[in-house]
């Protein structure tokens, strides 16, 4: 997917910038404008409206030479350099555009889009969610390109679950969802890959994932169980496809949901996801000891991860190991602070430990969650 | 002293007074992160006087952490015209210079870098080193790559940029994460988990990602030859063997795997396949010192000691600093009874030595890690 950005979807940093008599389209001053700043600026401004845009590019790199910290100068001719795809010199603009202007969200976000386009991912990525976080001066069609690519971005940074967030509320708020299809299919199946990167031979995988993986975030369970099946069956060696259906599975026929997440693991002997879905089904059905074995395993193969030391943590508690859970609880909080699910197990881990101080703190950190709207 | 003040041109009293303003201003808006503040400081400071070494070092600085490179490019190149000890200001222009593309003088400065002895924190050699990793697999220098990367992993783990640029080099791909074929990501981030896993020890995921990447890329160039190297590594003989050669099925004219091929088999005394491998890996690709190396060890295990001594030298003008080449070039001029030059390539070998953990090529600190001067192959 390319972006195309209007001009318009840029006056809100404009108007920002500059007053609103100084946005007035300008006479063209005849003949070739003078070499003072305040000539070329207005030149280059008025190439512009007429969209005269290298006439204009040239005009403001002038002016910059002039004075190389004009904001609106900077955030125009970048504005300019992206709409004509010379992404590196946007990006070079842009930097020194957010260095003075650090609160311009629209001006992070121009730059993670920029930084897209010249393979500088992770960057792109940071300044994509600064822009995310201060927002992109109401324009929708930018908000929804940040929000795109930061989704395929997280995807290849293997932030599988916070990509798939970000994309269900695309598809929540009513984003066309062919578009979103192929991301949520690389996400679901927890693949690094951006859209243009997967292989011919997975793409009808990928497709089939990602519109089952809509159709279930839409609770249309049947069209989602027909096309989750068909990616099982047409792709049953394949990395990713096992744990996507029996996730699926798991809360609607659990005994077919436990056979496709064995199946995942004889496929992927270290796939982390599939281990703690098994050890959170083998809680519920008090298979104890098969969860606290599992919930282990995934603990080892990925410490850093606060959904291994979740499972484990409510393994343990089931267990009646209190103190074991409340470890293991707190070293899931340490790692995902903002997870409200995490700081409701912890919560009743303390209250079943008798800790009601600590409970009570857990409580006050749910409720302040719950006011910011963090995750689930 | 107070003659020196009288003395001094009044022009010259007003710059330094001025420039110390400056300075201290600069400063304060440096350590109170109004950084914007600081680069008009430092700058008007360099206008005022355009010698001052800190002013330019904080300005570079300050650019860098802006992602401004060129900016930075500029500032630091001026500091480096100045500083008569650079410290990390090397590496810091290494890399502005590998973000504004200009990989030559990058890849000079990182050497440089290296030669001070890689000064700077412990973030700043994990940085520099990572891309001074990424322009040598550019290069096709993948042994070393791979060294500096391998290294990164153990001390920091993992990371998706890590195992992109462990995946680049493993296929021997002279790309950067930047601009490889977008339809080649899977092959490369496959490789990359099989590398980093194999570094950091944890043998049985590194398989698990292997497999993976032979479900779908069994027959792309590279994939049994950096199969083969893990083999290696983990002294499985057969199996590095039989990777070589499914390697040589799909790429007939693989040099690499020839020459890991011609080495296994002369630890193994099979010397005509040897031999025979060695040769072809020399003349397909003749500038290449460990080609040049393997066979110069292969004829003379064969007893054509002349003929090895030969190849070795071309090997020594290819390499001249890799000390293994002068242990075996000593080895066999002691056979040849040219004892003098044999104490010569000697004494080249024990001051080489000395240098390890500097810029001493990875292969070579890995060979010297096995060879003792006198033995060879």
């Amino acid at each position: 997917m390319r972006t195309r950005i209007t001009i318009a979807a840029f006056m809100a940093v404009g108007l920002w910038l500059r007053t609103a008599a100084a946005m007035q389209p300008q006479a063209r001053p005849a003949g070739t404008p003078g070499s003072s700043f305040e000539q070329l600026s207005r030149a280059a401004d008025q190439a512009r409206a007429q969209n005269h845009d290298d006439e204009a590019i040239s005009l403001y790199e002038r002016a910059l030479e002039l004075q190389p910290e004009w904001d609106e100068g900077l955030w125009n001719v970048s504005s300019l350099l992206y709409e004509k795809e010379h992404y590196a010199e946007a990006r070079d603009r842009l930097r020194g555009f957010v260095a003075d202007q650090p609160k311009a969200g629209m001006g992070w976000a121009l730059l993670g889009l920029s930084e897209f386009q010249t393979r500088e991912y992770a960057r792109a990525l940071d300044h994509l969610r600064q822009g995310m976080t201060l927002g992109t001066g109401g324009s929708q069609g930018m908000a929804r390109s940040v929000f795109y690519y930061a989704a395929v971005l997280l995807t290849r940074f293997e932030m599988y679950d916070e990509s798939q967030r970000l994309l269900f509320e695309m598809a929540r708020s009513g984003q066309t969802e062919s578009f979103l299809v192929e991301p949520v299919g690389l996400a679901a199946l927890r693949m690094p890959l951006l859209p243009d990167e997967v292989p011919y031979d997975r793409r009808e995988m990928v497709r089939l994932a990602g519109e089952a993986a809509l159709a279930a975030n839409d609770q249309h369970r049947d069209d989602a169980e027909k096309l989750f099946r068909q990616m099982a069956a047409g792709f049953p060696n394949e990395p990713g496809a096992h744990f996507l259906y029996g996730a699926f599975l798991m809360d609607l026929r659990p005994e077919e949901g436990i056979r496709e997440m064995k199946r995942e693991l004889e496929i992927s002997p270290f796939h982390v996801p599939a281990r703690v879905r098994l050890a959170e089904e083998y809680v519920k059905e008090g298979q104890v000891e098969a969860a606290l074995a599992l919930a282990a395993e995934a603990v080892k193969l990925a410490p850093e991860d606060a959904s291994t030391h979740l499972a484990w943590g409510e393994a343990l508690s089931a267990k009646g190991d209190l103190s074991g859970a409340v470890r293991e609880l707190e070293a899931a909080r340490d790692r995902a602070p903002d997870t409200v699910g995490i700081r409701w197990a912890l919560f009743r881990a303390y209250n079943a430990a008798g800790r009601s101080q600590d409970a009570a703190r857990e409580k006050e950190a749910i409720e302040k969650l719950a006011q910011t709207g963090s995750q689930p | 002293m107070l003659v020196l003040v009288l003395a001094a041109p009044p022009v010259l009293l007003a710059e330094q007074k001025s420039l110390d303003e400056i300075a201290r201003e600069a400063d304060a808006a440096r350590t109170a992160d109004r950084m914007q503040d600081a680069i008009h400081l430092y700058r008007q400071g360099v206008g005022v006087r355009s010698a001052w070494q800190d002013g330019w070092w904080w300005l570079g600085s300050l650019y860098y952490d802006q992602d401004r490179f060129p900016e930075a490019q500029a500032a630091l190149t001026r500091f480096l015209t100045l500083a008569p000890k650079p410290g990390p200001a090397y590496a810091f222009l290494g890399l502005c210079e590998y973000e504004t593309h200009d990989y030559t003088h990058s890849l000079e400065h990182f050497r440089k870098w290296a030669l001070e002895g890689s000064p700077g924190t412990t973030e700043l050699i994990d940085v520099a080193s990572f891309h001074w990793a990424l322009l040598l697999t550019r290069e096709g220098r993948f042994v070393q790559s791979l060294f500096l990367l391998a290294a990164k992993a153990e001390r920091r783990g993992g990371s998706a940029a890590l195992t992109e640029a462990m995946g680049l080099a493993s296929l021997r791909m002279t790309f950067l994460p930047e601009d490889y074929p977008a339809e080649q990501r899977e092959k490369v981030w496959l490789a990359g988990e099989a590398a980093y896993y194999f570094a950091v020890q944890q043998a049985d995921r590194a398989e698990d990602y292997e497999d993976k990447l032979l479900l779908h890329y069994d027959r792309a160039p590279n994939v049994h030859y950096f199969r083969g190297t893990l083999f290696g590594f983990q002294k499985k003989r057969e199996a590095a063997k039989e990777e070589y050669r499914q390697e040589l099925r799909i790429s007939p004219q693989h040099a690499p795997a020839m020459m890991e091929l011609a080495r296994l088999d002369l630890d193994d005394g099979q010397l005509d396949e040897a031999l025979s491998l060695a040769s072809r890996a020399a003349s397909l690709d003749p500038k290449n010192a460990a080609a040049q190396h393997v066979l110069g060890q292969t004829l003379f295990a064969a007893g054509q000691v002349q003929k090895g001594a030969e190849a070795l030298e071309t090997a020594r003008r290819l390499a001249p600093d890799s000390p293994s080449i002068r242990l075996h070039l000593a080895t066999v001029y002691r056979k040849l009874g040219r004892t003098s030059d044999a104490e010569h390539e000697l004494a080249v070998f024990n001051a080489l030595k000395a240098k390890q953990g500097v810029l001493l090529p990875p292969e070579e600190l890995q060979e010297l890690a096995h060879d003792q001067p006198g033995r060879t192959k």
